[in-house]
C-alpha cells in the first residue's frame, strides 16, 4: 500500500436483502484525491460509500483507513447526506447545527465560536448564522451540512449524491464551491453521483459501477483518470477535448451496461 | 423459525412476569391485605361476576350509555362541524363561544346532570355527549376545511350544483377523517362513561368496581379493573380497524 | 366612481374587527338567551340559575366563603400532579424510547394501558392509601403520566434515520444523543402529551375530590347539587371551565415559544 494512500477498499462485497448488490470491489484513494463513483440505480454506489465510512458492514472484504480496518463511523470521516432536510437539526440555528460537530468532538467552548465563523465563511453563510434550516433554501441547507462536515476537520469527506435534490443552477454553483474548498483544504473526497458530467467535472478519477453483478460481470466496470487541469470552470472545462472524450466513453459504457 | 416465534412472544414477557411477581407478592407479603389480591383471586372474582350475570349487565350499561352519548354527539357535532367548515363566516362568529364552553371538564357537569336527571342512563349519556361533542365538532370542521382545494376548483369548472358538490366531492372526501374522529370519540365516550360511574352513577362497570372495593373484595375489584381495561382495549382496537378499513375502501394510501 | 380604498390590508383589518365583534356578539346573545330562559322560568331555576345569581354566588363565595380556598386546592392538586407526571413521563419515556429492544418489549403493554380511564385507579388507591389528599395526588400523577410517557416514547422513536446516522458519524455518546437529538425531536410530541395530561389531571382531581371527600371544587359542586343550590353549582362549573381554559392557554403560549423553530 502506497505511502499516501488514505483509503484502501479491499475486495469489498455487499449483500442487501440476501442479494449481492456489490461484487468484490477494490481500489485505493490517495491523499487529496477526489474520486467520483457513478453508475445506474441499484449498482451499489451508495452502499459502497456507506461501507467505506463504517455505516455498513461489508459481507466480505474490508475497508482500511490509514492501514486500520474500518468497522464503525468515525469523526475523521465526514458524511454528507443527499436528504439535507432530514440531516440537519430543525430546532437549532445554522450556527447551532455546526456547533453539534464541535460538541461531539469535545472542542473547548472558547474555540467553538471561531471555528464556526471560519467554516461559515468558507461556505458563504456568515449572514445566515442565526436562521433556522426551515428558513433556508435547499442549496443553503446543503451548504450548512457541508459546513458542519468541514467543522469536523475530517480526513475524508464522503458525499452521497449531495446535489441530486437541487435545481441545475444551484447544483452548478455548489459544484464550483466544493471544488474550491477541496482544493484549498486539501481534502480527500469520495463522491457518489448518477450525473456523469458532474463526476468528470469534479473528479480526479471516476469509478464506474454496473448493476446486477454476476460471474464475468464485476460491479467495478471502469476506472478512468480525469486528466483535466484545475481550476476547472463550468463553461471552458465542459468544452475541453478530454472532457468530451471521457464523457463519450462513459456514456457508451452506461449504454452497454443497460443491455 | 424459532426466531420468529420468539419475536412474536416478546410483547408477553413483561406482563406475564409482572403478573407472576404480583401473584407471588400478594400471596406472601400482602396476604392479609384488604387492598390487594393475587391475580388468581381476580380470576375467581371474574368467574363469579360472569356466572351471576353482573358482568354482562354492567358492561352492557356502560357500553350502552357510551354508545348513546357518542351517537348524539356525533350527530350534532358532525352536522355543526360541517356547517362551520362550509361557512368561514359562521366559523369566525362561533369560535369564541366554542372556546368558552369547550374547556369545561365534563366531570364538572356530573352534579348538574344528577340534579336534572337523577341517577341512571340519561345522566350518564348526556355527560358523554357533552364530552364527545367538541372533538366531533372540531374534527368535522377541520375535515371539511381540509378538502383538497383543487377538488373544489374542479367542481366549479365542472359546474356542479351545491348539492352535487356536497354529495360527490365533500362527503366522500371527509368520510375517512370522520372515522378518525369517531375513533377518538369512542375512546372519549368509554373513558367518560366509566368515570361518571366511578364518581356518582350507581350503574355500570365503574360502579361495580367501586362496590367491590367498598365491600373489601379486592379480588373482584381487580377483576373489574382488568375487565374495564380489556373492554377499552378491544373497542379501541376495533374502532382503529374500522377506521383503517374505511380509509382503504376510500382509496387512501397506507 | 369607485372608491379604491379597499386595499388588501385595509380590507383584512376590517374583516378581522368585524369577526371579533361578531364573535363577541354571538357570545352575548347566548348569555342573553340564558338570562331570558331562566328569568322567564322556561327552565326551572332549580336547574338553571340566572346569570346574575351565578355571578352573585361567585362573588359571595370568593369574598365570604371558601371558594378561593377550594379553587386553590383543586388547582394546586392538578398542577402538582401534572408536573410530577410530566417529569416521570418524560424520564421513563426517554429510557424506553431510546432503545428499540425496550420498545419491542414494552410498547404492547403500554398500548394496553393507554385506553384505561385514570379515574379507574381511584378505588385501588383508596384501598391502599385510604381517603387522603396524598391518595388523590398519587392517582392524578399516575394517570397523567401515561399521555406524556407514550408521547415521549413516540417522539424518541421517530427520530429521522438520517439524524440517527449523523449521530453515528459524529460518534455522539448515548447521553449526548438523548439530550441533543432525541429530546428536541420529541418536544412537539411531549407538548401534545402534556396538554392531554393537563386535562387528565384536572378530571382526576375533581373526581378524586368527589369520591374521597377532599376539599376542593369537585366536592364543593357535588355538595351544592345535593343541597339544590344551583347558583353555587354553576359558579363552581364556571370556575372549573376557567381553570381548564387558563391552564391550556398558558401551556400553549409556553409551547409556542419553545417550538418557534417549527415552520408548519
Amino acid at each position: 500500500m502506497a505511502h499516501n494512500t488514505v483509503l484502501n477498499i479491499n475486495q469489498v462485497a455487499i449483500n442487501l436483502g440476501g442479494r449481492e448488490v456489490l461484487s468484490p470491489t477494490s481500489f485505493d484513494v490517495a491523499r487529496g484525491e477526489f474520486v467520483c463513483i457513478v453508475g445506474p440505480s441499484g449498482c451499489g454506489k451508495t452502499t459502497l460509500l456507506r461501507a467505506a465510512s463504517g455505516l455498513l458492514a461489508p459481507a466480505s472484504g474490508q475497508v482500511l483507513r490509514n492501514g486500520l480496518r474500518v468497522t464503525e463511523p468515525s469523526r475523521e470521516v465526514a458524511f454528507v447526506f443527499q436528504d439535507y432536510g432530514r440531516a440537519l437539526l430543525p430546532w437549532r440555528t445554522v450556527g447551532g447545527n455546526i456547533a453539534l460537530a464541535l460538541e461531539a468532538a469535545n472542542v473547548p467552548e472558547q474555540e467553538r465560536g471561531g471555528r464556526i465563523a471560519d467554516v461559515l465563511k468558507k461556505v458563504g453563510l456568515t449572514q445566515h448564522a442565526h436562521k433556522f434550516p426551515a428558513q433556508l433554501s435547499g442549496g443553503m441547507q446543503q451548504r450548512v451540512q457541508i459546513a458542519r462536515c468541514l467543522a469536523q476537520q475530517p480526513q475524508v469527506l464522503m458525499m452521497d449524491e449531495p446535489f441530486g435534490a437541487l435545481d441545475a443552477m444551484t447544483r452548478q454553483s455548489l459544484q464550483d464551491e466544493l471544488a474550491r474548498l477541496v482544493l484549498n483544504d486539501g481534502l480527500t473526497v469520495l463522491f457518489v453521483t448518477h450525473d456523469l458530467e458532474e463526476a468528470i467535472y469534479l473528479g480526479d478519477r471516476v469509478v464506474a459501477l454496473q448493476s446486477n453483478p454476476g460471474p464475468g460481470r464485476p460491479s467495478l466496470a471502469r476506472m478512468l483518470d480525469v486528466n483535466i487541469p484545475r481550476p476547472r470552470t463550468q463553461l471552458a472545462t465542459k468544452e475541453h477535448p478530454e472532457f468530451l472524450r471521457l464523457r463519450r466513453e462513459l456514456f457508451a459504457f452506461i449504454e452497454q451496461s443497460h443491455d | 423459525m424459532i426466531d420468529r416465534l420468539l419475536i412474536k412472544l416478546r410483547p408477553w414477557w413483561f406482563p406475564v412476569i409482572a403478573l407472576a411477581l404480583f401473584e407471588a407478592y400478594a400471596r406472601t407479603v400482602g396476604k392479609s391485605s384488604d387492598a390487594i389480591a393475587p391475580p388468581s383471586a381476580a380470576l375467581r372474582g371474574f368467574a363469579s361476576a360472569l356466572s351471576d350475570g353482573s358482568l354482562l349487565s354492567a358492561t352492557a350499561f356502560t357500553l350502552g350509555s357510551a354508545a348513546l352519548g357518542l351517537l348524539l354527539a356525533a350527530a350534532l357535532g358532525i352536522a355543526a362541524g360541517m356547517a362551520l367548515g362550509l361557512s368561514p363566516r359562521a366559523a369566525r362568529l362561533s369560535f369564541l363561544s366554542i372556546e368558552v364552553f369547550r374547556p369545561i371538564p365534563s366531570v364538572a357537569l356530573i352534579p348538574l346532570a344528577m340534579l336534572v336527571f337523577g341517577f341512571g342512563l340519561r345522566m350518564e349519556f348526556s355527560i358523554v355527549a357533552f364530552a364527545c361533542f367538541w372533538p366531533m365538532l372540531l374534527l368535522s370542521q377541520a375535515a371539511v376545511q381540509q378538502v383538497e382545494p383543487r377538488l373544489l376548483e374542479v367542481s366549479r369548472v365542472l359546474g356542479l350544483s351545491p348539492l352535487q358538490r356536497a354529495n360527490k366531492i365533500i362527503l366522500p372526501a371527509i368520510i375517512p377523517r370522520l372515522f378518525v374522529a369517531l375513533r377518538l370519540g369512542v375512546a372519549v365516550a368509554l373513558v367518560v362513561a366509566v368515570t361518571v360511574e366511578i364518581a356518582a352513577n350507581p350503574h355500570g362497570m365503574g360502579y361495580a368496581m367501586m362496590i367491590a372495593q367498598q365491600s373489601l373484595n379486592p379480588g373482584l375489584m381487580l377483576a373489574w379493573l382488568m375487565w374495564i381495561s380489556v373492554v377499552g382495549f378491544v373497542i379501541n382496537y376495533g374502532a382503529l380497524r374500522l377506521e383503517r378499513a374505511v380509509a382503504k375502501a376510500m382509496g387512501q394510501a397506507g | 366612481m369607485t372608491f379604491a380604498m379597499n386595499t388588501g390590508a385595509a380590507r383584512t383589518k376590517i374583516d378581522w374587527a368585524r369577526s371579533l365583534f361578531g364573535a363577541n356578539f354571538l357570545l352575548l346573545v347566548i348569555i342573553f338567551l340564558w338570562w331570558a330562559v331562566s328569568t322567564a322560568g322556561w327552565v326551572s331555576r332549580v336547574f338553571l340559575p340566572s346569570p346574575q345569581a351565578t355571578w352573585a354566588s361567585l362573588v359571595e363565595g370568593v369574598t365570604d366563603g371558601d371558594l378561593l380556598a377550594f379553587t386553590w386546592a383543586t388547582v394546586s392538586r392538578m398542577l402538582l400532579g401534572w408536573a410530577l407526571a410530566s417529569l416521570l413521563g418524560v424520564a421513563l419515556g426517554a429510557v424506553i424510547g431510546l432503545s428499540s429492544t425496550a420498545r419491542a418489549y414494552m410498547q404492547p403493554t403500554l398500548e394496553f394501558i393507554r385506553p384505561l380511564p385514570a379515574s379507574a385507579l381511584l378505588p385501588l388507591a383508596i384501598s391502599i392509601f385510604g381517603l387522603s389528599p396524598a391518595m388523590v395526588l398519587s392517582v392524578v400523577a399516575f394517570g397523567a403520566m401515561w399521555p406524556v410517557l407514550l408521547a415521549t416514547v413516540h417522539g424518541f422513536a421517530s427520530v429521522p434515520a438520517q439524524l440517527q446516522e449523523v449521530a453515528r458519524c459524529l460518534q455522539l455518546s448515548r447521553m449526548a444523543y438523548a439530550f441533543k437529538i432525541g429530546l428536541p425531536n420529541a418536544m412537539p410530541d411531549i407538548f401534545a402529551g402534556m396538554r392531554l395530561s393537563l386535562t387528565v389531571s384536572l378530571i382526576v382531581s375533581v373526581v378524586g375530590e368527589m369520591i374521597a371527600s377532599q376539599p376542593g371544587l369537585g366536592q364543593a359542586i357535588l355538595l351544592a347539587a345535593r343541597s339544590f343550590r344551583a347558583s353555587e353549582l354553576f359558579a363552581g362549573i364556571v370556575l372549573l371551565g376557567l381553570i381548564g381554559f387558563a391552564s391550556s392557554a398558558l401551556l400553549a403560549v409556553f409551547e409556542k415559544r419553545l417550538l418557534k423553530w417549527q415552520k408548519s
